[in-house]
């Protein structure tokens, strides 16, 4: 195993102007080479300004990102952002949305090339037939597969995911959520999420990242995540430890701990939902 | 929802309305013929029709549609430099607009674009733009003349002063309030500064700015009326105001109708233009 | 005598450009100014001729201060042809310098002869190719001379005197070398008044004149004062461009005005007022309107300038003869140039008319049209600039009145149209039966209890 890990995050600290308490402070955790990390915490802790920093659009306001060894100066093309409200430009069509980032991308390449490159793209979420449709004409779920397809068609080493699938009814989430099950199995991406479901996190995440409610909002614990490997959503709640586990994310989230961890630098990890065996130590 | 056949009902009652006004128009002059003075005749034969017959001076809609009928028939007429057909004056008057109005928008919405991204150029420059905006356009006419030293320049750069605002204003709000999410989206693509304006602020902005657009050619349209009044020579304006010297309330009635028909004209040229550029989120 | 140029034989004077002129001061004028222009083109070659000879401003001015104008003047023809070099720069060919004029006019029947010249070929007699363009106000028609847009243009007689001293402008050097009309302008009253012919009775009225600097202005205000009513306190007097007095009289935002004809009888025409009192009834001969042109384009194009003075004075004097009165009237009606009712302009120029309260009146001199721009006229207008406040201080009545209004270059017009010299007749100025001395201003000034200086 790697281990030197993809993202590093290194006392990541968030004060907004005129707050007097930061948002978040002291945030420490690592994401290793095609680990798919999901964070969950309470509104109000920060999780979006989190992955925007990751992402390149905001500033820290203490600490550093270190992506591949590198400290994080700004956004770029190796991070991919599938938005929570799917952000699509209204004004263009799926197939035009997804050209947009391919050209971004590859500002060489031929009006075929571009064309052959992102229609793979739909083809993989599902949405071929719609190529010309502008956004307003799609359902949600439609619309966040052509968010999906655009954020993949850039091929980048990184997928940030900002609570993708929330706004979407239930049986279009479970859709899409198999689908990116599906996906990562096969691209093998370096993946983080936000999400507030819990059984959506059990079903993605390698770990999970729980964060103590704002302002000074910290990482709580990092769980990892026991449930084998090979998961899907009609199986997962017969899984052996999916109790457990469910019962010790939704006791935090119930909870609401507000409390400090004595070193945040080395939150406590505990591995949740298999056979139990003694948890390594954050691998950092 | 409008019920089926709301259409058509609202047709017919437009042209009732019409027919209700041109009804009364009609009944308005067509009294007080009967109050004729007692003149000689001699004397007589020196007056207009106003003094011996108590004509009103307002014509009817029938002596109207005559004369209307008379200057569509030949709107291209030229005998001499101060009296031209209807259609050469129009013409005119379009060329001016659209001259001042061109200039408008190459200054304006480049500008604007600059004052949506900058919220400092924003504060800095607005005090400046509401003290301008409200400036008649003939207030303009005198200082223009004056530094420009051309009248026909002058008149449009009266039309580009009193269109560029709406322009300018419509154009930097468009920018400024352009979806955060579609700028993150660009940005974390490293779309370039120029692909970032072209790709995305300018289409995301550009209903706003058709909006700007539609208002400021409404207002070039006013404003080139009122400055060839002032200015003459040629354009609807001159034709209004000479016809105004001859008391001929006959063809300036006319002159206010195809002002509005042009008016209406443009303004839904704006508006065509400005449903192709339209989109829903 | 006045000069264009600096004097060259004047040890003071420097003969570059922007010379101050210290000297005039109080003339308040742009610049000093010759009789006419031939005596112009003289003194430039004088100037050429000792700037080739002599060098320097400062190696001229201590020759002449040693040896004397006189001898140096005699000591130059010695050893060079003054006086041919003078004659063949007088006498180069005719040629226009600009074939293509265009000359701005106001659609009153004061500009008779700027617009028939046009329709009846007067410009093209003289070979040129003049547009008469129609033109909305007087400030209009200033701002656009002023720009260059027009090369000439119909002006109300006060405003060249006003523009060269700059009052109500920058100071620019204007002229008069023609006056158009005399005469036929009057006062009229909105109908409801017929009966309050009584000027005493007049106070809180509202009147219009055509612009500040107006023969209108002047002669209302006159008028006024001398019926004991303060044109300044007592009624209110403003500027409404000729062709919107009627509409506005129709409206009854007028009591009155006294303007140009044809809006006078185009008044009485639509039965919206009456006229109450010619101009003529006021002063018979004053002038009105004049063709004016700036010195600069007169300068820059003098053989232009002088066919445009020729057609105008030959167009005034045909306009003179009550015979062509009629066809003037049908040339000038259409909607090209006035823009009015052939018989109301026909009223105005024959001067059989309707007064507006059911007579028909015959006065053939109620307007008429004579080219002499007297330079008395010009004191008679500076006076009363002075008597309303217009100008302030000290005003060199002489200097000023021969500068603007060019006497010399209307004779020689005249003399070359084949015209005989003009009778002096005109010059004697009386205004409602007090004359008036343009060599004593300042005491005809004095002698009115109304005034504002």
């Amino acid at each position: 195993m790697n281990t030197r890990p993809h993202i590093a995050l290194q006392g990541l600290r968030k004060l907004y102007p005129g707050n007097a308490r930061p948002t978040f402070d002291e945030i420490w955790f690592d994401i290793m080479p095609g680990e798919f990390v999901c964070l969950i915490g309470h509104s109000g802790c920060g999780k979006t300004t989190l992955l925007n920093i990751l992402a390149g659009l905001e500033q820290a306001s203490g600490g550093t990102v270190i992506v591949e060894g590198r400290e994080l100066t700004g956004p770029g093309l190796d991070r991919a952002v599938i938005f929570q409200s799917h952000a699509l430009l209204p004004w263009m069509s799926v197939r035009e949305n997804i050209a947009f980032a391919i050209r971004s991308r590859w500002p060489g390449w031929s009006r075929a090339e571009v064309e052959a490159h992102g229609q793979r793209y739909i083809d993989l979420v599902h949405l071929s037939g719609a190529e010309r449709k502008k956004p307003a004409q799609l359902s949600g779920g439609m619309k966040q597969r052509v968010g999906i397809a655009r954020a993949l068609a850039i091929q980048p080493r990184i997928l940030l995911m900002d609570e993708p699938f929330s706004a979407l009814d239930a049986l279009t989430r479970g859709a899409l959520q198999d689908e990116v099950v599906a996906i990562s199995a096969t691209t093998r991406q370096t993946t983080f999420m936000i999400t507030h479901d819990v059984d959506e996190a059990m079903l993605l995440a390698d770990r999970i990242v729980l964060m103590t409610s704002g302002p000074d909002a910290r990482v709580a614990e990092i769980v990892e995540n026991g449930l084998p490997r090979g998961r899907t959503r009609q199986e997962l709640h017969r899984l052996p430890g999916y109790a457990a586990l469910r019962n010790h994310l939704l006791d935090f989230l119930v909870e609401r701990p507000a409390g400090r961890p004595a070193d945040p630098r080395h939150p406590p990890l505990r591995r949740i939902g298999a056979a139990e065996h003694p948890a390594t130590a954050n691998p950092r | 929802m409008p019920r089926p056949g709301q259409r058509a009902r609202a047709i017919a009652l437009s042209l009732l309305l019409l027919a209700l006004f041109l009804g009364a128009w009609q009944a308005a002059v067509s009294g007080g013929g009967g109050t004729a003075a007692q003149m000689d005749p001699d004397y007589a034969a020196l007056m207009g029709t106003a003094a011996t017959q108590g004509a009103s001076a307002m014509p009817g809609p029938a002596q109207v549609a005559t004369r209307l009928a008379e200057l569509l028939a030949d709107p291209f007429y030229d005998r001499g430099a101060n009296d031209k057909g209807i259609g050469i004056q129009l013409g005119w008057s379009l060329l001016r607009v659209m001259l001042g109005y061109a200039l408008a928008v190459l200054v304006a919405v480049p500008l604007g674009f600059l004052i949506g991204t900058s919220a400092l150029l924003r504060q800095a420059l607005d005090p400046f733009i509401q003290i301008l905006k409200p400036i008649s356009p003939l207030a303009w006419m005198p200082l223009a003349l004056y530094t420009i030293k051309d009248s026909g320049r002058s008149a449009i750069f009266v039309i580009f002063i009193c269109s560029v605002w709406p322009l300018l204003l419509n154009t930097a709000f468009g920018v400024a309030s352009v979806r955060r999410e579609w700028l993150n989206v660009a940005r974390t693509l490293e779309v370039s500064r120029w692909r970032m304006a072209w790709r995305v602020i300018l289409p995301a902005a550009a209903p706003t700015i058709l909006t700007g657009m539609r208002i400021s050619i409404g207002i070039a349209w006013l404003v080139i009326v009122a400055a060839e009044m002032l200015v003459g020579g040629t354009g609807i304006g001159y034709f209004v105001w000479n016809q105004w010297n001859n008391l001929s309330i006959t063809d300036v009635i006319i002159a206010i109708l195809l002002i509005g028909l042009v008016g209406m004209a443009l303004d839904q040229l704006l508006a065509w233009a400005g449903r192709r550029v339209g989109y829903s989120e | 005598m006045a000069r264009f140029f600096p004097d060259p034989f004047d040890p003071e004077a420097c003969l570059g450009t922007g010379c101050g002129c210290p000297r005039h001061g109080s003339a308040r004028l742009a610049c000093d100014s010759p009789a006419s222009l031939e005596d112009a083109a003289a003194e430039a070659v004088d100037t050429a001729v000792l700037r080739a000879i002599l060098g320097t401003d400062a190696a001229r001015r201590r020759l002449l201060k040693t040896v004397g104008a006189g001898t140096l003047m005699a000591a130059l023809t010695e050893i060079f042809p003054l006086a041919t070099a003078r004659e063949a720069f007088a006498q180069a060919p005719g040629t226009l310098e600009k074939k293509e004029v265009k000359i701005g006019f106001i659609p009153i029947t004061c500009a008779t002869p700027i617009i028939m010249a046009a329709p009846m070929g007067f410009y093209a007699r003289q070979g040129l190719n003049a547009e008469v363009v129609k033109t909305a106000g007087w400030a209009i028609i200033r701002d656009k001379a002023l720009n260059g847009e027009y090369d000439a243009a119909h002006m109300l007689a006060p405003m060249p005197l006003a523009i060269s001293m700059g009052v109500g402008s920058n100071p620019v050097p204007w002229t008069v070398p023609a006056i158009e009309n005399i005469n036929g302008q009057a006062i009229t009253l909105a109908m409801k008044h017929k009966d309050r012919r009584d000027p005493r009775e007049w106070k809180g009225m509202k009147f219009a004149v055509p612009f500040d600097y107006s023969m209108h202005n002047y002669l209302l205000r006159y008028y006024l004062a001398e019926h004991g009513l303060d044109p300044d306190r007592d009624v209110q007097i403003r500027a409404v461009p000729p062709p919107e007095m009627v509409a506005n009289l129709r409206a009854e935002n007028l009591d009155g005005f006294l303007g140009p004809d044809p809006m006078n009888q185009r008044a009485v025409y639509d039965g919206v007022g009456f006229i109450h009192v010619l101009s003529r009834d006021i002063w018979d001969g004053h002038p009105c309107c004049a063709f004016g042109i700036g010195r600069e384009m007169a300068q820059a194009a003098p053989n232009t300038y002088h066919a445009m003075l020729r057609a105008i004075v030959e167009a005034t004097t045909y306009a003179a003869k009550p015979e062509n009165r009629k066809e003037i009237a049908a040339a000038i009606a259409p909607a090209n140039y006035l823009n009015q009712p052939q018989t109301v302009i026909e009223q105005v120029l024959t001067g059989t008319f309707a007064d507006g309260l059911g007579k028909v009146q015959r006065v053939p001199e109620r307007v008429n049209f004579a080219p002499m721009p007297w330079d008395s006229f010009a004191t008679w207008i500076l006076t009363q600039m002075k008597r309303w406040g217009q100008v302030k201080g000290d005003v060199d009545y002489a200097a000023i009145s021969r500068q603007v209004f060019r006497m010399t270059d209307a004779e020689r017009a005249l003399r070359e149209a084949g015209f005989a010299e003009p009778a002096t007749t005109g010059r004697t100025i009386v205004v409602m039966g007090k004359p008036f001395d343009p060599a004593q201003p300042e005491d005809y000034l004095a002698s009115f209890p109304i005034r504002r200086n």
